[in-house]
Order: structure tokens, then C-alpha cells, then sequence
């Protein structure tokens, strides 16, 4: 007993001891506390994926330089509007976010960023299309700074000619094939789920559409086009091209495996992005690039036009920084060229476009091949889409019946909009 | 190694008097306290101390009460516990269950209690945060109306005095200040201003640096300045704009109106929504409870429930697949390397646990590739030409071959630790007796190994069970009916879940966790009931 | 060395005989290795392949690389990336954290396996359960934690190894419990009986005595948990935003995610780096993992 007690004794007198190193320890970091709080307050939290946070770091920094301030750029790998939207809910989120416009919707609907009062002089500045993209319920959320579309890039070794048509690209695709020069005849992306992104210009061209468009301009999710027996009529000519047709469109190529068999020279023609250019440079392809061709007859393929901006977290804690970043320095033509260096998709603004394309015939290729695309629906709806219609793709590359695989995909897509 | 490291730490209970009723058939005899037993413990409890008392400075700061209360609950537990020679199991379980009640059942129950909400896109905040987005998001210029040029400026002191814009009108270049109270034009005599209109210094005021203002930036952000057209706003730190917010709450009607329409929208409190009449409604809603809402929908909507028990049924097939297969190479390899005559195990071993090692997202991609139908590794190999994704069976049976190659590494490490703690004894004996080894494996090595194993079975099958990666990274799902795109043949419940909660306008947290509970219902009773008949292999030695 | 227990006690024989009972006996041990190494190893020839590819894709039909070979990729990744931070940070989180887990769960495990209390089995099966809740819905109750935690003490908070180390013990009763006292399970009981009669305090039954002998599955235990941990993506994702905390399996992702990525080369390199310090760990625990149970150690 004697030594139980003498053991509650020693106990206490250690933690008495140890809590006054504890209270001692409160003491040196209560300073630091204080230091990160005031710096927290002058500080400037950027949230972008990987190869932004790249390209921003050195432009971040040098604005936290000139204004006395600390800018972070972080970059979140995985999942980076969702996991923004739950840290802006929860209030550990940034500042600024860096993104695609199509995130515009969710983003509003769950009050996660702020519109931007741009000055009608800076406005006027960036590409038209590029403003119409990031203008959700007639406000501008975002600074734009780059544009993507899809476009054509051939191998001018294998077929010198840009084809006017899909069907003159598959009579070519097949000589190529038959000559031996070439294992496929077109490489656009589509994988055992398909992939309605790369699939849309051809689906436009035969005749097909997402959404109807208001009285204003905007998506309507109420008139949903697939289903439609314009999506089907589309389909069933897509169909022609799939593997059971003329095999110009496989299940097979995938979005790990399309470039890199275009740059292995097995096939002649991809339908890809400004991002493809630097592994077809790497593997010393000469190409070059033309618009997604259409149907015989058909209207015009359309590719969407994605647009990645800057926005203004709402829940941030340094909103007039953030404001202050996204509305007047972005906006400036510099750090548009820099990102351009870092990733060579044709700039937002007009400005930075004229300064790079001289040095970069390739963007006044891509910016023509897009010059008719379709912005990307930002609408919440949009996100319906993407999974049915791509499967329904797959489904019908492979062989099965369009008019049944369309509506049902058109009635699950329905179904999931609210 | 482990002892090692574990050593001065596990002493906190040594030696404390008379060892509790928790061994059943012990001899109740005085151990005598040992010194360094009593100091181990001694340190260890003022490191809670410390650590609790660290740990509180920050609660009574910010005026965490019910926090601080915690905390000082559980120190206070926590000495009790590791001063009372009772409660002897409890010493053991409490390190590792506080770790596991705050990081694992808090967040659990937490996700569980959502699915009785309509917490997901559009629906995550409270009403008052839908307001406040409503209304900053329908700031509007006001057409027409000028462009300021802004400095943030302050009466006094930059840190605490009252903030002042100073704002120059870019046509006159005639200088203002504004606060809560309006404008006032500022004399020219008393400003300097740069080329570009920013006022550099104004008597009477501070004209704040970035750096300054950025540390202000709630109350710049809150100042507005009321102006005839609307009110004065900053845009940033250096431009100013006269806004207005187009819709507004109106707390009488408990709705939000549009200014230009007139429209309005009446919050809905059981959908948390605000909804006009003609059923539109605004995009930015509010958490509310549903009740059993999200249940009685997994129960009823054919699109939930309809798929559900072929799901089902795979779903088993692939969770016994994945960890029987696993379970039985792994442990065929273990007893063949598993030899006192065999040279090079060393070797084998490191070579067989590197698919272990390997980031398993980044295998499953290039497994993925490799079945690929024209640029497949497999089908180039052998001259196949096999659609491996494309098939019901074949999908099927690509995802158990990968699952197989992911885990049985895992299975192979586990079967050879065990296959070393069976005493050499036991099966040697059975060869006296002239057993042969397949009788003696079946007689003392697979028993005994069941022992070990058997409770890692049930905890690898119920991970398979809800296994997402293998799936979502190899098939999404696939392949698909074409008439059906919602389920596919490998889909496993969750990765169905998965679907359902992002698939739609937006994530649908509240379903997907409805869904959840389901399947945690269900793997719940399976893994009980399996667990029910481990208890006799549990009692093999007592 | 102990005779096996099916060597025949009587030989006399030719080198052929020999050789044949070689091959009984030892050989087709050798050619199931081979085959099981041979099923382990060609697709981690395949992303060696893709590593030393210049052209840094993922060549979808070449066990060799066909482009020429080149360490291009392994230089970028130390040129281009922070690898190093990631690599040391992971080294650190993982191994203080298999460490900790391995001694939180052993202790756990002796208690479930040794004692008979209220609550045993019914807390083993809540164990099991609370990992069977989808880890992709609980991000949101993480962030909910976290953001507290953050704001009252930030050296524990988000992007500090120490935050994400405390959310990794929360995992540590896990699975590695059940594994644990499933070994304990098959240690006679006799041993510790005979020590507590001996007048061993619980203690010291569990540290001197259980512990020992339990060193394979210990081994083992915290080769696994080293390996779940650097290998951890979604909670770390989250947790890590700063380019210098991150770890790397989540840096690593980085590498190949983002929109249509084509870092394939430099991430292949990373991977096979990943797997470094885990074939090392299993180098330093092997000892232990074979070294078992002997006869001599199970003197009580």
C-alpha cells in the first residue's frame, strides 16, 4: 500500500514536472503561434494539380515578393474539385484554385467560389470563347488562361494529305494498313467504357447534340439529346466506323495506349489535344495538325472547347489577396506565357496568344480546329453525361444495336438529372 | 527487434501487485514491484501529462470547453486505468482503441449519420451558408457606373484603425473616401496620387501596403460602401466597383428574391432548397434531415435495387475468389520453400514479395494494359486474340488472375511466418509415426496453420469485399449490358455505390452511405456468423 | 540442420539415385520458385521496361525496351520532382508508423488472445467491421477532424508527417490484430501459465515470453504494415497538399494523374525506387521471419 502511494506520489510530482516542461514547450511555440497566425493572415493558399503548381510556383512567388506577402501553391494529385469543395465546406481550404471550367456548376451550386468583377477593358483582352466558357447564370467565376480543343494529327510521312473526310481518312488509314505501313487505321481513344470527350466531334457531325441550348445562350438540362433520334441516326453511323464495320474505331485503344501508338507509328491519324505535341516531338514524328474531320455530308464536326481557369475560393480566409491575384495579376499576359512555357496550350488572352504563336505554329492549328468547337456544358447535368454516354460508345464500337443502347443510355442519364 | 523496441514502453503496467481476475486460471501471488518497471511507468504517465497539458493551452484559448472537458476526461482516465492494479485487459486495448475511436469510429458513425440527410453537391453547408452564396453570387456591376482605382487605406493605426477606401475615379482622377458611412470627395491637395490613379498618401490616412492589407482581408472584403446606384466593393486590393446583389433574403417570407425579375424562391425545408412556384429551384441548397428517405429509395428505386442481387452474388464470388486463391497459392509456394534443405529461399522470397511492394494502383494499371485486346502483352504472347474486357467471364476471370497476383505475396509472407511457428516437433512426430507428408500436413501443419490464419481470412475476405481499386482501376465495372449502363458484370457493390454517388448531377453522400450501411449489414452478419465458428479453433491448446 | 521429416533414414546409392532424390526431395521446390518468381516478376519487367524507355510511354508490347535504353527517367525524376523529400518522408512516416502500430496492435492482440473479458469477442468483430466501411465516404468526417485540429494545434494538423501519422494509428488496430492474435492463438498456454506461476507479472509474461516467440509474425506484421503504409494514396492525398511534405505514393500519382499525363517513364522509375526500401525492410526483418520458433527459445 505504502508503495502504491508513494508510487501516485512520484507519478504526480513527474507529471507536475513534465507539464511544466509541457507549459515551458506552450511557451516557445505560443510566439511561433502567433507568427504563423500573422503570416496566415498575408498568406496566399493555391490549390492546383501537379504540373500547374509546377508552372505557377516561381509567378506565385514572385508576387508574394513584390506585395510583402506569402503565396503556397499546393497541389492536390487526385480528385482536386472534390476534395476542394469538402475542405472549402469544412474551412481549410485555399485561396485561389486552378481548374477546368466544366467544374464551374458544381463549384456555384455549392457556393465554393465567387464570381470576379473583371474591368470591361480586361475582359476585352481574352479570347470570346474563352469568357463565354467561364460565364455560369450571366457571371464571370474565372480567369481564364488556356484553351483546349481536339483536333487531327497525322504522321505527314505515312499520309501527307489532311483528309476532308472521315470516310477519305479511313480509305487512306485502310491502304496503310494494307500496305503494311501502319496496324490501325485511326487512333481515337475509347477503351472498354468509351470516352465521350474524344467521341464528340464525330457524334456532332453526324448530327447529334448534348443539351439544347435556351433562349440565353445557356445549356438547358431539360432538353437532353441523347436518346434523341438524332443521337441515334449519329450512332448508327459511328457504328459503321466500329469494330464491326470498317475497324477504324477500336475498344482497344485506350487513353494510356493512343499517343503512344501514334509516336510508335502504327497508326497514321490521332484525334488528340495540344498535350499529345510534346511525345509526338519526343519520337521525332513529322506531323501536323488539321481539324477533326467530318462525315461525307454531314455537318460539322464540333470538338469542345475546354477552357482552364483561375477562381476565387469563397470560404478562403485571404479574400481580397485571392481577389486581388486572380482579377489583376493573372490577367496579365506574362504569367499566361509563362504557363504556356510550362504547357503548351494556346493562351486565354489574346495578348499572350500573339506573343507565342510566332514561336509555335501548332497553336494557330489547334485554336482553327476549335475555332467551331462547342464550349463544354459547365452545367451540374454535365456530369450525368460523361459515364452513360461513354459505355453506350464502347457498346456500340463493339458491335451492338445504337437504337437500343442510345435510349437506354439517354434514360439513365435522365434518370441522374435532377 | 520488436521486443527491443517495444520494451520500455509496454513496462508502464509491470509489476503491479496482484494480477487481476483476467487470467482465468492464474495463481493470485504478489509480484513484487520491480524499479524499473516503476519508473517506466512513472515517465510515461508525465508524458501524458505533458502532452494533455500542451495540448489543453490552445482549448482554453480558443474557449473549447466541451473539448477541453475531453481531454481532461481522458487524461484523467488514462491515469486511473495504469494506477489500478484492476482492469488488466483494458491496459492493453486502450492504447491502440483511442486512436481507433477518434480517427476510425468517430468518422464511421459520423459517415453513418449522413445517410439520413441529403448531404451531397448543391446540399453540404447550412441554410445560412446557401444565403450568403446566393447573394455574393449574384453580385452584379451596376451598368454603366465607373471603375475606381483603390487604395486600402486606414484612420490611424494600420493594424487596428477603421479602414478607409480610397478610391480615384479614372475619368476626373478626382479622389474619394469611403466607409460604412458613404463617400466623401477628398480635396486634391490632400492626396498624392501615382500615374495609374492609386493614391500613394492622403493626410489623415494610412495608406496600407499589401502586406498590410492582406492581413485585413475579412474586413476589406466586408466593407461596403453605400453609393446611390448600390454600393461601392472592392475587387481585389487595388480596383473598386459599384455593385449591387440582384437577389436577397428576405426573412419574413423566409425566400429569396430577384431585385430585375421579381421572382422568388421560398426555402423548402424538407428538401433544403429554395423552390418557385413553377418548381424551379435555385442551385445552392442547404443540409436537412430526410429521415429513412435515402433507405426506403435503395429499397424501392429499380435502378438501386433491381441490380442488386446478381451484384450480390458476384460480389461473394469475388471476395471468396480473390482470398481463396490468394490464401492457396501463397501458402503452396510457403510449404514448398519451406524446407530445411532448400538453398537460395532468401532470394525466392524477395523476388515473390515484389509485387507487394509495388505501388498496387500503378500494377493494376499496366495489368490492365496487358490485357489489352491488339496491344495486350497476353494476347500477342500466346496469338490470342481474346476481347478479355469484353466478356462477361473473361472479365471476370482477368480480375481474379490479378487479384491473385496482387495478393498472394501477402498470403505467401503470412503462410511462411506461421509455417516457422509451428514447432518442427509436432510434424516430425507425424513422420515417426510414418505418416506421409501429405497426411502429416493434413494432420498438424493445415490445422495449425487454420489456427493463425483462419481470423486473417476473414478479415482479407471482407476487405476484398469491398475491394474498389481492383475493380475501379481494371474493368470500372465493366463489361456493361448495352441496354444497361449502371451495372456491369464485375461491379462490385461498392464500386455500383461509387457510381450511384458521383455519377449523378453531382456526389449524393447521404445515398451512398445508405448503400453502405446495406452492405456493412450485410458482410456484417457473414463475417459474424464465420467468426462464430472460429471460436472452437480458437480453444485448440486450452 | 534437422533431418526432414520424410528423408528415409537408411541410403545407400548411386550419384543417379542421388540426383533423382534430389529432385524429390529439394528440386521441385526449386522449379515451383522459379515458376512463382517467373508469375511475380514479368510484369514488373514490364514497368523496368517502360522505366528505361526514353520515350518515357508505356510500351504496351515489349517486355524489353525497344526505343534504346536510358536512365533519362530516373534523372528527371530527381531533376523535376522533389523524389527525394517524398522518399524520405515516406521512409519516415512508414516506419515510425509500422513500428507504433505493430506494438498498439500487438498488445491489443495478447489481451483478445490471453484474456477472457466482457466484450472479447464482440470488440474482435467490431474491430473487423469498422474497416469494411468505405474509406471514400469518411474523407468528409477526416477534413471535419482535421480542420479543427488544424486550427488549435497546427503541428499536429494538415500537410505535418505528424497528423497524418496519428490518422495512420487509427488504423492500427485493424487487421494487423486479428493477424496478431491468431499467432498468440497457437502458442500453448502452458508457457505463460507456467510463468505466472513462476511469479511473472502480466508484463513480463508479455514481453519476455510472448513476445519472442511471436517474432516471425511480428516480422511479418510490420513488413506489411511498412508496405500498406508508403503505399497509402487516398487519405495522404488529402492530408498532403505542400510539394515538400507529400509522400510517395501520393507525389508518385501526381506524376501520372492530372489530365492525359505522359510521365509514364519517370513514374515507372519512381515505382521500382518505391520498391527499394521495402525489399531492404524485408531484408533486415527476414531474420526474424525465419529464424521462428527453434526449441530452444520456447523454454518458458
Amino acid at each position: 500500500m505504502r508503495i502504491r502511494t508513494a508510487g501516485v506520489v512520484a507519478v504526480l510530482g513527474l507529471a507536475l514536472a513534465a507539464s511544466g516542461c509541457g507549459g515551458s514547450d506552450d511557451d516557445s511555440s505560443a510566439p511561433a503561434t502567433k507568427e504563423s497566425a500573422g503570416a496566415a493572415g498575408g498568406k496566399l493558399v493555391i490549390w492546383a494539380d501537379d504540373k500547374r503548381t509546377a508552372a505557377l510556383k516561381p509567378f506565385a512567388e514572385t508576387f508574394g515578393q513584390t506585395n510583402g506577402v506569402t503565396v503556397e501553391v499546393q497541389a492536390v494529385s487526385k480528385d482536386l474539385q472534390t476534395n476542394f469543395v469538402t475542405a472549402s465546406q469544412q474551412g481549410s481550404g485555399p485561396d485561389v484554385v486552378v481548374g477546368a471550367h466544366d467544374w464551374i456548376g458544381n463549384l456555384v451550386q455549392n457556393g465554393a467560389i465567387d464570381p470576379v468583377q473583371l474591368a470591361a477593358d480586361q475582359k476585352s483582352g481574352f479570347n470570346e470563347t474563352a469568357v463565354k466558357a467561364v460565364t455560369f447564370n450571366g457571371q464571370l467565376y474565372g480567369v481564364p488562361y488556356a484553351m483546349e480543343n481536339l483536333a487531327l494529327i497525322r504522321n505527314t510521312e505515312l499520309a501527307p494529305e489532311a483528309p476532308k473526310t472521315i470516310e477519305e481518312l479511313v480509305a487512306t488509314g485502310k491502304k496503310l494498313k494494307a500496305e503494311k505501313k501502319a496496324s490501325e487505321i485511326l487512333c481515337l481513344q475509347s477503351g472498354q467504357n468509351g470516352d465521350a470527350y474524344h467521341i464528340y466531334p464525330l457524334y456532332t457531325s453526324a448530327g447529334g447534340y448534348l443539351f439544347g441550348t435556351g433562349a440565353n445562350g445557356d445549356y438547358d438540362p431539360k432538353d437532353l439529346g441523347v436518346g434523341k433520334p438524332e443521337s441515334i441516326a449519329a450512332f448508327q453511323r459511328i457504328a459503321k466506323l466500329g469494330e464491326k464495320g470498317e475497324g477504324a474505331l477500336k475498344r482497344s485503344i485506350t487513353p494510356e495506349n493512343a499517343i503512344a501508338t501514334f509516336t510508335g507509328k502504327k497508326c497514321a491519324y490521332l484525334v488528340s489535344g495540344p498535350w499529345a505535341i510534346a511525345d509526338a516531338k519526343k519520337a521525332n514524328i513529322s506531323y501536323d495538325i488539321s481539324p477533326v474531320p467530318g462525315f461525307a455530308g454531314g455537318k460539322e464536326a464540333q470538338p469542345f472547347v475546354g477552357v482552364q481557369a483561375f477562381y476565387v475560393a469563397a470560404k478562403g480566409k485571404n479574400k481580397a489577396l485571392a481577389q486581388e491575384f486572380v482579377a489583376n495579376y493573372t490577367t496579365k499576359p506574362d504569367l499566361a506565357v509563362a504557363l504556356y512555357n510550362a504547357e503548351p496550350r494556346p493562351p486565354a488572352l489574346t495578348a499572350a496568344l500573339d506573343q507565342v504563336k510566332g514561336s509555335d505554329p501548332d497553336l494557330a492549328k489547334f485554336t482553327e480546329a476549335g475555332k467551331n468547337g462547342q464550349v463544354l456544358p459547365a452545367i451540374p447535368a454535365m456530369a450525368a453525361i460523361w459515364d452513360p454516354f461513354g459505355k453506350a460508345e464502347a457498346a456500340i464500337i463493339g458491335g451492338a444495336d445504337p437504337a437500343k443502347t442510345i435510349t437506354a443510355a439517354g434514360k439513365t442519364i435522365s434518370g441522374q438529372i435532377k | 527487434m520488436s521486443t527491443k523496441l517495444s520494451g520500455p514502453r509496454s513496462t508502464r503496467t509491470s509489476g503491479r501487485g496482484p494480477v487481476g481476475s483476467g487470467l482465468p486460471r492464474t495463481v493470485r501471488s504478489h509480484v513484487p514491484i520491480t524499479a524499473t518497471g516503476l519508473v517506466v511507468k512513472v515517465v510515461l504517465l508525465g508524458l501524458v501529462a505533458g502532452i494533455a497539458i500542451w495540448a489543453a493551452f490552445p482549448l482554453v484559448e480558443a474557449g473549447k470547453w466541451v473539448g477541453l472537458a475531453l481531454l481532461a476526461a481522458t487524461t484523467a482516465g488514462l491515469f486511473y486505468l495504469y494506477l489500478t492494479p484492476r482492469h488488466i485487459p483494458a491496459k492493453y486495448l486502450l492504447p491502440g482503441t483511442v486512436f481507433l475511436i477518434a480517427f476510425q469510429v468517430f468518422p464511421v458513425l459520423y459517415t453513418a449519420s449522413t445517410a439520413f440527410t441529403n448531404f451531397g453537391d448543391g446540399h453540404r453547408g447550412s441554410k445560412d451558408d446557401a444565403i450568403v452564396a446566393i447573394q455574393s453570387s449574384s453580385v452584379q456591376q451596376v451598368p454603366g457606373s465607373t471603375e475606381y482605382t483603390l487604395s486600402v487605406a486606414s484612420e490611424g493605426d494600420p493594424v487596428t484603425g477603421p479602414l478607409v477606401f480610397l478610391v480615384t475615379d479614372p475619368a476626373t482622377g478626382a479622389v474619394s473616401a469611403g466607409d460604412a458611412g458613404g463617400l466623401r470627395r477628398l480635396d486634391a491637395a490632400d492626396v498624392t496620387v501615382a500615374p495609374g490613379g492609386k493614391v500613394t498618401a492622403a493626410d489623415g490616412y494610412t495608406v496600407l501596403t499589401f502586406g498590410q492589407a492582406s492581413t485585413r482581408s475579412q474586413e476589406i472584403t466586408d466593407l461596403v460602401v453605400p453609393t446611390a446606384g448600390g454600393a461601392l466593393r472592392s475587387s481585389g486590393l487595388s480596383r473598386a466597383y459599384e455593385g449591387r446583389a440582384i437577389r436577397a433574403y428576405d426573412a419574413g417570407c423566409d425566400c429569396i428574391t430577384d431585385r430585375e425579375s421579381g421572382r422568388t424562391w421560398t426555402a423548402d425545408e424538407k428538401a433544403g432548397s429554395f423552390v418557385a412556384a413553377d418548381g424551379e429551384r435555385l442551385a445552392q441548397g442547404w443540409k436537412v434531415n430526410v429521415g429513412g428517405e435515402n433507405f426506403s429509395r435503395v429499397l424501392t428505386d429499380p435502378n438501386i435495387s433491381g441490380p442488386f442481387f446478381g451484384t450480390l452474388l458476384w460480389n461473394f464470388a469475388f471476395a471468396t475468389g480473390s482470398t481463396g486463391l490468394t490464401f492457396l497459392l501463397g501458402m503452396a509456394i510457403a510449404l514448398a520453400l519451406h524446407s530445411p534443405r532448400m538453398r537460395g529461399t532468401n532470394l525466392y522470397r524477395v523476388l515473390l514479395i515484389l509485387p507487394y511492394a509495388m505501388p498496387s494502383f500503378a500494377m493494376l494499371l499496366v495489368w490492365r494494359d496487358m490485357f489489352n485486346t491488339d496491344f495486350g502483352l497476353i494476347n500477342n504472347l500466346f496469338g490470342l486474340g481474346v476481347d478479355w474486357f469484353g466478356q462477361d467471364w473473361s472479365a471476370r476471370a482477368t480480375v481474379l488472375l490479378v487479384q491473385l497476383w496482387l495478393g498472394y505475396p501477402y498470403m505467401f509472407l503470412v503462410a511462411t511466418g506461421a509455417l516457422q511457428a509451428i514447432p518442427r516437433e509436432l510434424t516430425e512426430a507425424t513422420s515417426v509415426d510414418g505418416a506421409s507428408p501429405w497426411q502429416s500436413f493434413r494432420a498438424v501443419t493445415l490445422p495449425l496453420l487454420l489456427v493463425a490464419l483462419a481470423p486473417l481470412l476473414i478479415a482479407s475476405f471482407a476487405y476484398n469485399f469491398n475491394n474498389i481499386n481492383a475493380i475501379w482501376l481494371t474493368t470500372e465495372g465493366g463489361p456493361f449490358p448495352a441496354d444497361n449502363p449502371r451495372n456491369g458484370a464485375t461491379d462490385l457493390l461498392i464500386t455500383y455505390t461509387y457510381r450511384l454517388a458521383f455519377g449523378a448531377q453531382g456526389a449524393e453522400f447521404g445515398t451512398a452511405a445508405a448503400v453502405s450501411i446495406f452492405i456493412f449489414a450485410i458482410v456484417a452478419t457473414v463475417s459474424a456468423i464465420s467468426f462464430r465458428s472460429t471460436r472452437k479453433q480458437e480453444e485448440v491448446y486450452s | 540442420m534437422t533431418t526432414h521429416a520424410d528423408a528415409p533414414a537408411v541410403n545407400r546409392n548411386a550419384t543417379g539415385r542421388r540426383r533423382h532424390r534430389w529432385l524429390a526431395q529439394v528440386g521441385w521446390r526449386h522449379v515451383v520458385g522459379a515458376l512463382a518468381v517467373a508469375f511475380s516478376l514479368f510484369p514488373i519487367l514490364f514497368v523496368l521496361s517502360a522505366a528505361l524507355n526514353p520515350l518515357g510511354t508505356l510500351s504496351s508490347t515489349a517486355l524489353v525496351p525497344t526505343g534504346g535504353v536510358s536512365f533519362e527517367n530516373f534523372a528527371n525524376l530527381f531533376e523535376d520532382t522533389a523524389f527525394g523529400r517524398w522518399f524520405v518522408n515516406s521512409l519516415l512516416i512508414a516506419g515510425l508508423a509500422s513500428l507504433v502500430s505493430i506494438f498498439l496492435s500487438s498488445l491489443a492482440a495478447y489481451a483478445f488472445s490471453r484474456m477472457r473479458f466482457a466484450g472479447r469477442r464482440v470488440g474482435l468483430l467490431t474491430l473487423l467491421l469498422i474497416q469494411m466501411f468505405p474509406q471514400f465516404l469518411a474523407i468528409v468526417a477526416i477534413f471535419l477532424i482535421f480542420t479543427t485540429v488544424t486550427d488549435l494545434w497546427p503541428a499536429i494538423g494538415f500537410n505535418t508527417p505528424w497528423g497524418l501519422f496519428l490518422l495512420y494509428m487509427g488504423g492500427a488496430l485493424g487487421v494487423n490484430t486479428w493477424l496478431m492474435k491468431g499467432f498468440f492463438d497457437t502458442l500453448p498456454r502452458e508457457l505463460d501459465e507456467s510463468a505466472t506461476m513462476d511469479g511473472a507479472s502480466h508484463a513480463q509474461v508479455f514481453l519476455r515470453i510472448m513476445l519472442p516467440l511471436v517474432a516471425p509474425i511480428l516480422a511479418v506484421t510490420a513488413l506489411l504494415s511498412f508496405i500498406g503504409t508508403i503505399n497509402e494514396f487516398m487519405i495522404a492525398n488529402v492530408f498532403l497538399t505542400n510539394t515538400e511534405s507529400k509522400t510517395l505514393a501520393v507525389g508518385m500519382f501526381g506524376l501520372v494523374a492530372g489530365e492525359r499525363n505522359n510521365n509514364f517513364g519517370m513514374f515507372a522509375a519512381g515505382t521500382l525506387l518505391t520498391a527499394i526500401p521495402t525489399v531492404l525492410v524485408f531484408q533486415l526483418l527476414q531474420r526474424y521471419i525465419v529464424s521462428g520458433l527453434t526449441a530452444g527459445a520456447v523454454k518458458g
